[in-house]
C-alpha cells in the first residue's frame, strides 16, 4: 500500500519556487532517505506533506485517501476541513531537527499527552505503551525529568518516542541529528536504524550520507527543488549518474 | 487516576470560589455607599471637599464633620431625608453637579463671581478672604507682598479675588506686583509651603485661617487688612430651584428657632454668620397667610426642635473635641488609614481581575488574522498608554453624562474607578502577554500542530503555560504600579488610602499621616514583590 503519495507538489516562497514539480510515493516498510543540498527543499518537502506549509500546487494521498487536490479549472489546491485535516495527521509522525518537546511536561507527560488527549485512548494503555516506548529508546529511568534536564540526544529519544506513542503508519525524520554532537548522533541512529528493521515506514532528511546507505531502501538526491536523482542507495550514493548529485557526493568526501 | 484528578478540578474551583468571595466581601466592606440606596428623593448628596476644616473635613475616628455638614444633617433631618456626605474633588465639583452625582455644594461655596453659574441660597456666612503670614515675617501689610510669592487654593475665592473677572482693580495690581501666584491643591500642601519658605504668604477664608492659626499655634499670624469680602450660600444646579427652596426655608427656621446660631457657635463661627439678615419676616408671614397647614406643622416641628437643639450640642461637643488641636500618633492615623486600605486593597483586588482577562482578550484581537481586527487594538492600546490615567478616568466617571446625557447613579463613582483602571491596566498586559506569546518558539506550535493538537488546544496546553512563566517579571512590575498608581482614584474623589491620607492630613494640619501612607504603600508592595517571586520561583520547575 501506499502510504504515501505526492504528484506534482509545487511550492513558492514570495514567488521564488522552491519545489517544483515534485512526485513522490512511499510503500508501506518502506524506508526512504532524501539527501541534497541545504536550500535544495528537502525540509520543504516534509513540512508539505506534514502540512507544516501549505503547498501551492499539486496533490497528497495518505493510505490511499485524496487529503490534498486540485481543482480542474482553476488548477488551486483544495484542502479538507480543519477537523478531517488532523484526523489524517494521525497517519504519520515527524521528528524534528530542534526536537521541540514542551518543557513545561515531564518527559512522560510529553510522550502520553496526545495519545490521551487527542486521540482519546484509554490512560493506562497509554501510559505502559508510553513506558515500554522510553525503556525502548534507552531512558525508563527518565520519565519524571523535565527536557531542560536532558541532554541533546536524550531530548531526541524522547521526541521519538512521542512521535511514536501516536501509532503512526509512517515517521518523518527532519534532520534529527544536525543539532547533535557526533558521538550522540549514532545512539540516535541506531534508534532508528532498529525501527526500520522493526519495519517502521520512515522518510528521513539527513546529511549522514553513510547511514542513509545503511538503513534506506531507496534514496532521492534533490536539488534546486527538484527531484535529480533517486534509487537504490548502491546506485545513488556509491554510482550516481547525474552530474548534480556527483558534485554533490564529492564535496561530502576528501 | 481520574479520582485524583476531579478532586484537583473541585479544589480549584473551591479555591477560586473562596477567591471571588474575598474579593466581593472587600468591595462591599470597604464601600457600604456601593450598595447603598441610588439617588432619589429622599437622599441629599451634599458635596464637599473633604480637607476644608472647618465646613467639611474629616476628624480623627474618620468621620466627616464640620459646621456645613452639621447644617446640612439638621436640614435633612427635618425634611425626612438620609443626608449623604460625598467628598469631592474640588476641581470636579461642576461636573459632579451637573452629572446628578451630587445634589449640592455645600462647602464653603463663595457665591461672588459665581451668581450665574449656580441656582443660589441666600448667603449664611459672611467671610473675607485674609493673609497668612509667618509670624517672623516682614510682611505686615498688604502692600508688603509686592516681590513676594503667594499661595492661594486652586479655584478658591482667594484666587478669583485676585484674578477672577469680577476681581477689584486694586487686587488685580496688588497681584501684579507679587512675584508669583502659586496655586496649591489644599490648605495643608499651602501651609507646607509656607513653613518651608517657598512661598512668602498664603491668601484665604478667614473662617479657614482661624481654624488653621488655632491649630497650628502661634507661627503664624494673620495680616489685620483684608483682600476682599465675600459670601457662603449653598450651590444647587442651575435651574433647581425647588430643591434650594426646600432647603432654604429649612435653613430659615432653623435660624428662627436659633438652632443655626448653635451650631456656629460650637464651629467658632459665630462672627461670620449673616443668615439672619436674609430671613424674609414677611415672607413668614406671607407663608402664614397663604398656607395654613404648613404653619401648623412648622408649630409641631418647632416643640421638636429643641430637643433636637440639645442633642446638636451634644453632637457638637463631640465634634469640638475631635476638631481640637490635638494630633495624633502613629498608631491612630494607622488605624484611620485602615478603611482606605481596604478601598485601595478592592480597587487593586478588581482591577487584576478584571484587566488580566480584558488584556488576554485584547491580545487576542492584536494578533487576529484579520487588518481590521489588528489596528482597533492598535489604537485602543496607543489612547490607553498615550494618555494619562487620570484623564482616562474623569472620561469614564463623566462621560455618560456629558456624551449621553445620562443620569449616575450614585455608586457609579466606585464602578467607575475600577472600569478606568481595568481599561488601562488591560492595555499594558495585553502588549506584555503579545511579547510573552511571540517568545514562544515556533516550533512549540508545529509540534503541537503535527500531533493534533487543535488551535485552542495548542494555546491552552502549549503556549499559554509557557507565556505566563515568561511575563511573570513585566507583570510584576505592572501590579506594584498599579499598587501605587491606586491613589489616582482620588481624580474621582473615590476616598482610598491616600485621599484619606491628605483628608487626615489637612483635618491634623501634620504630614505624619502623608509618611504612613507611604509606609503602608510600601508594605503593600512588599508582599506583592513577595507574592510575586514565590510564584515565579514556583514556575522555575523547568527552564
Amino acid at each position: 500500500m501506499k502510504v504515501l503519495e505526492m504528484n506534482h507538489v509545487k511550492k513558492r516562497f514570495d514567488g521564488k519556487e522552491v519545489l517544483k514539480d515534485i512526485s513522490l510515493t512511499i510503500e508501506e516498510g518502506e524506508v526512504v532517505s532524501i539527501i541534497g543540498p541545504s536550500g535544495s527543499g528537502k525540509s520543504t518537502l516534509l513540512r508539505c506533506a506534514t502540512f507544516l506549509e501549505q503547498m501551492d500546487g499539486g496533490t497528497l494521498s495518505y493510505s490511499e485517501h485524496p487529503v490534498v487536490v486540485e481543482d480542474e479549472e482553476t488548477k488551486k489546491v483544495i484542502y479538507p476541513p480543519k477537523k478531517e485535516l488532523r484526523e489524517v495527521l494521525m497517519d504519520f509522525g515527524l521528528v524534528f531537527q530542534n526536537f521541540n518537546l514542551f518543557p513545561h511536561y515531564s518527559v512522560l507527560k510529553n510522550v502520553v499527552d496526545a495519545p490521551i488527549c487527542i486521540q482519546k485512548r484509554e490512560k493506562e494503555e497509554v501510559y505502559e505503551e508510553a513506558r515500554e516506548l522510553l525503556a525502548k529508546v534507552g531512558l525508563a529511568d527518565k520519565e519524571n525529568a523535565y527536557p531542560y534536564e536532558l541532554s541533546g540526544g536524550q531530548q531526541q529519544r524522547v521526541a521519538i518516542a512521542r512521535a511514536l506513542a501516536m501509532n503512526p503508519k509512517m515517521l518523518y525524520f527532519d534532520e534529527p541529528t544536525s543539532a547533535l554532537d557526533p558521538e550522540i548522533t549514532a545512539g540516535i541512529l541506531k534508534i532508528m536504524k532498529q525501527l526500520a528493521e522493526d519495519n517502521m515506514t520512515m522518510a528521513i532528511v539527513t546529511h549522514e550520507i553513510d547511514f542513509a546507505r545503511v538503513v534506506s531502501d531507496r534514496v532521492i538526491f534533490m536539488d534546486d527543488g527538484m527531484i535529480v536523482e533517486e534509487g537504490k542507495p548502491e546506485d545513488v550514493i556509491d554510482n550516481p549518474k547525474n552530474e548534480r548529485t556527483k558534485a554533490f557526493l564529492k564535496k561530502l568526501s576528501y | 487516576m481520574k479520582e485524583s484528578n476531579k478532586g484537583k478540578v473541585q479544589r480549584r474551583m473551591l479555591l477560586l470560589a473562596a477567591v471571588l468571595l474575598a474579593g466581593i466581601f472587600v468591595w462591599f466592606g470597604s464601600d457600604g455607599t456601593a450598595v447603598q440606596a441610588e439617588n432619589d428623593d429622599s437622599t441629599l448628596i451634599v458635596g464637599f471637599d473633604a480637607s476644608f476644616p472647618p465646613y467639611g473635613y474629616q476628624d480623627e475616628s474618620g468621620e466627616y464633620v464640620g459646621f456645613d455638614l452639621d447644617l446640612a444633617q439638621e436640614v435633612c433631618k427635618r425634611n425626612g431625608w438620609k443626608l449623604v456626605k460625598q467628598p469631592i474633588d474640588w476641581d470636579s465639583k461642576d461636573m459632579e453637579l451637573n452629572s446628578g452625582s451630587i445634589d449640592c455644594i455645600w462647602n464653603g461655596f463663595t457665591m461672588n463671581g459665581r451668581e450665574e453659574e449656580y441656582t443660589w441660597s441666600v448667603p449664611y456666612v459672611d467671610n473675607s478672604q485674609v493673609v497668612i503670614v509667618k509670624a517672623d515675617s516682614a510682611i505686615h501689610k498688604l502692600s508688603d507682598m509686592a516681590g513676594k510669592i503667594v499661595a492661594v487654593q486652586a479655584d478658591s475665592s482667594a484666587l478669583a479675588a485676585f484674578t477672577g473677572e469680577d476681581a477689584t482693580d486694586e487686587n488685580k495690581a496688588l497681584c501684579e506686583s507679587f512675584q508669583d501666584l502659586q496655586q496649591v491643591g489644599d490648605y495643608n500642601s499651602a501651609f507646607m509651603n509656607l513653613e518651608s519658605g517657598m512661598v512668602d504668604a498664603i491668601c484665604m477664608d478667614i473662617g479657614v485661617a482661624k481654624y488653621q492659626i488655632e491649630s497650628r499655634g502661634d507661627a503664624f499670624r494673620m495680616l489685620e487688612e483684608s483682600v476682599s469680602s465675600e459670601q457662603y450660600g449653598i450651590g444647587f444646579k442651575k435651574g433647581n430651584d425647588t430643591l434650594r427652596d426646600t432647603v432654604q426655608n429649612t435653613l430659615f427656621a432653623m435660624s428662627e428657632d436659633k438652632t443655626f446660631e448653635t451650631i456656629a457657635k460650637e464651629w467658632g463661627l459665630t462672627d461670620c454668620i449673616c443668615l439672619k439678615e436674609y430671613v424674609p419676616a414677611l415672607l413668614v408671614e406671607e407663608g402664614d397667610m397663604e398656607d395654613d397647614e404648613k404653619s401648623q406643622t412648622s408649630y409641631v416641628e418647632e416643640g421638636e426642635e429643641i430637643v433636637q437643639g440639645e442633642k446638636v450640642q451634644e453632637d457638637t461637643a463631640n465634634n469640638t473635641e475631635g476638631k481640637s488641636a490635638s494630633k495624633s500618633d502613629f498608631l491612630s492615623i494607622a488605624k484611620q488609614l485602615g478603611k482606605g486600605m481596604l478601598a485601595t486593597l478592592s480597587i487593586f483586588f478588581f482591577t487584576l481581575l478584571f484587566s488580566l482577562p480584558l488584556g488576554l482578550l485584547l491580545t487576542f484581537v492584536r494578533m487576529s488574522k484579520y487588518k481590521v481586527l489588528q489596528w482597533i487594538a492598535r489604537i485602543y492600546i496607543s489612547i490607553m498608554r498615550g494618555t494619562p490615567l487620570m484623564l482616562q478616568l474623569l472620561v469614564v466617571f463623566f462621560g455618560p453624562y456629558y456624551l449621553l446625557k445620562m443620569n449616575l447613579s450614585y455608586s457609579y463613582r466606585f464602578y467607575a474607578v475600577i472600569i478606568g483602571f481595568s481599561l488601562n491596566y488591560a492595555a499594558y498586559f495585553a502588549e506584555i502577554f503579545r511579547s510573552g506569546i511571540e517568545g514562544v518558539p515556533l516550533g512549540q506550535r508545529e509540534a503541537a500542530s503535527v500531533l493534533g493538537y487543535s488551535r485552542m488546544q495548542t494555546f491552552t496546553k502549549i503556549i499559554f503555560p509557557q507565556m505566563v512563566k515568561r511575563v511573570m517579571p513585566p507583570v510584576t512590575n505592572e501590579v506594584i504600579t498599579l499598587v501605587k498608581d491606586t491613589s489616582l482614584a482620588f481624580a474621582l474623589a473615590y476616598t482610598e488610602m491616600f485621599t484619606l491620607a491628605k483628608q487626615i492630613a489637612a483635618a491634623q494640619t501634620s504630614i505624619l499621616p502623608l509618611f504612613v501612607a507611604g509606609l503602608f504603600y510600601y508594605i503593600f508592595n512588599f508582599v506583592v514583590a513577595f507574592v510575586m517571586e514565590a510564584v515565579e520561583k514556583k514556575l522555575n520547575y523547568y527552564r
